[in-house]
């Protein structure tokens, strides 16, 4: 009994700690102008005031990198989920020439790492005019290894009779992917949704790189200019940080036992 | 006409693994015939060529005339009932009957009768709106059976569908199977481990050993008159019993056991037949049924058997003793004073008795 409530107790003040700077964040965006740089730190604004918010969205065009970063998340997610799907299908249940040795190949850039991939990716987006533009982040994560691997992984539990009947009944291959292998892999496929989603969402360094008009900036560039120019105004980088983290909760939350059904999938055998 | 035809058909996988070897046979219209043998025969790979699941390595296979060897599984106009059942476990009991039928563009009202009355056949209409995981494993069985059903298909193949069943749904099963086959008058190729089931429900059985098919013929011929030791060995429940021995002349041609325990005359027409095998080693086999505790004449061929285990059915009793260190079967009508100990005074009868080459396997009478 008492082995729980310690346990109980140090898990909640853990959990505590962890929330603070989420919860300061919160009421920091709801505060005036200075209000939040005191100490011993506010948690509750008094009086409670959406002008940081009203200043986002009125004179720092944040509603347009809210768009982008919206647009971009849900573009590379569903393409990404296409072409993972379909790759991860085949690697799993097709036989071809050459299958292992792609599969390990693939594997193997795993290894390298993505700063190192930055500059020639952007000479041949260049090279294409994709630069400042959504293809530009659409093109990069159109599949990725990670993608590929887990769906592989996943569709490899799926009995082939599943597919065999399937043909017998007449599904051409891309009927057999559409209508039994993708409603079977939606858990897997939710959580890859939210892998991308997120990855999208949260990225900075590749937007910051390809993406030059301010009209075309996602949230976390749009956010990272924010604490330059308004470095002695942290309320309305708070109010930022909350219109940037919202999405995230709201899909992770939203879809959370996916994701967590997802990563304990294939430590246990069923 | 859904008549099956397999020419020499092969089957070779990477690495140089022959699992099917030079099959023949043909499957009338309308025939159920059952693909029998043990454990890595060749039944399923067979199976799976006809259904165009596997690749032919050489060979022929004919579908109502037409040759299908580079024809896609959907266009042979089979259907096929897994072991596993490979029902869509994210569609109903409706869905996943109709699904084949709504590739094929069917008109919606057509699939619809289709599939009640392929329901109603199978006693599902309660069930068409429950997914399978909601179903019991004879009631998903049966969604496996219906799927087939629907498309009408010219040939019914069935891949050991009663083999994840427990032993009292499989019996009931097997029953329902053989009514549906005089039901649709259909073409049925139906694979299987289990030799009762094929007994059962097969108008022809092709047992195959290794790959290599060892004789095709209707159960009553396979039961009485075995091509080969193996095919005697595997027809029959409980087993035929063998044992090894020797043919010899001492005026009159006899059998004698390697142990001794069996040591008989031939009659004058089995003698004729089997003196040219005199000096050799031979198998002969009894059928468990054919040892009796009573004979009229022929009492030469008698022994006294040592019980080691009784086994009551009820009516009757299996009965296990030992003959020249082989654990030999009887099947015998139940008395009531046998016990383990007990001395029986047993017979072979004699027009029962098979005679096989010791190295070949083969029938030698």
């Amino acid at each position: 009994m008492i082995k729980k409530i310690f346990l109980y107790g140090f898990l909640i003040i853990t959990s505590l700690v962890t929330l603070v700077p989420f919860i300061w964040m919160l009421g920091a965006s709801f505060m005036n102008d200075g209000a939040a740089s005191v100490f011993p730190p506010i948690f509750i604004p008094d009086p409670f005031t959406l002008v940081q918010y009203k200043t986002l969205l009125e004179k720092l065009n944040i509603t347009q990198n809210f768009i982008n970063s919206l647009t971009l998340s849900i573009s590379v997610t569903i393409v990404s989920l296409f072409f993972n799907s379909m790759a991860g299908y085949a690697f799993a249940k097709y036989r071809f020439g050459g299958k292992k040795f792609l599969f390990n190949l693939l594997l193997s850039s795993m290894i390298i790492p993505s700063q190192v991939t930055m500059l020639p990716l952007f000479l041949l987006l260049k090279s294409m005019g994709f630069i400042n533009t959504y293809m530009a982040i659409i093109i990069p994560g159109m599949a990725n290894i990670f993608g590929i691997f887990l769906i592989r992984q996943y569709c490899l539990a799926i009995p082939d009779s599943l597919i065999e009947a399937a043909r017998i009944d007449g599904a051409t291959d891309f009927q057999i992917y559409r209508k039994v292998i993708l409603p079977l892999a939606i858990p897997i496929l939710v959580t890859l949704a939210i892998f991308s989603f997120l990855g999208t969402w949260n990225d900075f360094l590749w937007p910051l790189i390809v993406l030059t008009d301010d009209s075309m900036y996602t949230l976390p560039v749009s956010l990272a200019n924010l604490m330059l120019e308004h470095t002695k105004d942290p309320e309305l980088m708070m109010a930022g940080s909350v219109v940037t983290i919202i999405p995230v909760i709201i899909v992770f939350l939203a879809l959370q036992k996916y994701y967590i059904k997802g990563i304990m999938m294939g430590s246990v055998k069923e | 006409m859904a008549e099956v035809v397999l020419k020499n058909v092969n089957k070779i996988y990477e690495g140089g693994n022959k699992v099917v070897t030079d099959v023949n046979f043909t499957v009338k219209d309308k025939e159920f015939v059952v693909l029998v043998g043990p454990s890595g025969c060749g039944k399923t790979t067979t199976l799976r060529m006809i259904a165009g699941l596997e690749e032919i390595t050489s060979g022929e296979i004919f579908i109502d005339g037409n040759l299908v060897n580079n024809l896609p599984p959907k266009d042979r106009d089979i259907a096929m009932v897994f072991q596993n059942y490979a029902l869509y476990p994210h569609m109903t009991v409706y869905e996943n009957m109709a699904f084949g039928l709504k590739l094929k563009k069917v008109d919606k009202k057509e699939i619809e009768s289709r599939v009640n009355e392929a329901a109603k056949i199978l006693g599902l209409e309660n069930y068409l709106n429950r997914k399978p995981k909601a179903l019991s494993g004879g009631q998903r069985q049966r969604v496996a059976v219906g799927r087939a059903i629907v498309r009408k298909p010219k040939v019914f193949l069935f891949d050991e569908p009663l083999s994840n069943l427990d032993a009292k749904l499989r019996v009931q099963m097997r029953t329902e199977i053989s009514k549906l086959h005089k039901q649709l008058g259909a073409t049925m190729i139906y694979v299987t481990h289990d030799q009762t089931e094929a007994m059962t429900m097969g108008d022809r059985i092709v047992i195959l050993k290794d790959g290599i098919v060892n004789q095709v013929d209707t159960p009553l011929n396979l039961y009485n008159k075995p091509i080969n030791q193996f095919v005697a060995g595997f027809i029959g429940s409980p087993a035929m019993n063998f044992l090894n021995g020797t043919i010899y002349e001492s005026e009159k041609l006899r059998f004698k056991s390697s142990g001794g325990a069996i040591d008989f005359e031939f009659d004058p027409n089995h003698a004729n037949k089997m003196r040219q095998h005199a000096g050799k080693e031979i198998v002969i086999g009894i059928r468990p049924e054919n040892i009796v505790t009573e004979i009229n004449g022929f009492e030469s061929i008698s022994f006294l058997a040592n019980i080691e285990v009784i086994e009551t059915m009820g009516n009757e009793s299996f009965v296990y003793f030992q003959l020249d260190g082989v654990q030999i079967i009887s099947r015998i009508k139940s008395k009531e004073n046998l016990m383990h100990g007990s001395k029986l005074q047993m017979y072979f009868e004699p027009d029962r008795i098979y005679f096989f080459d010791k190295e070949t396997g083969k029938r030698l009478s």
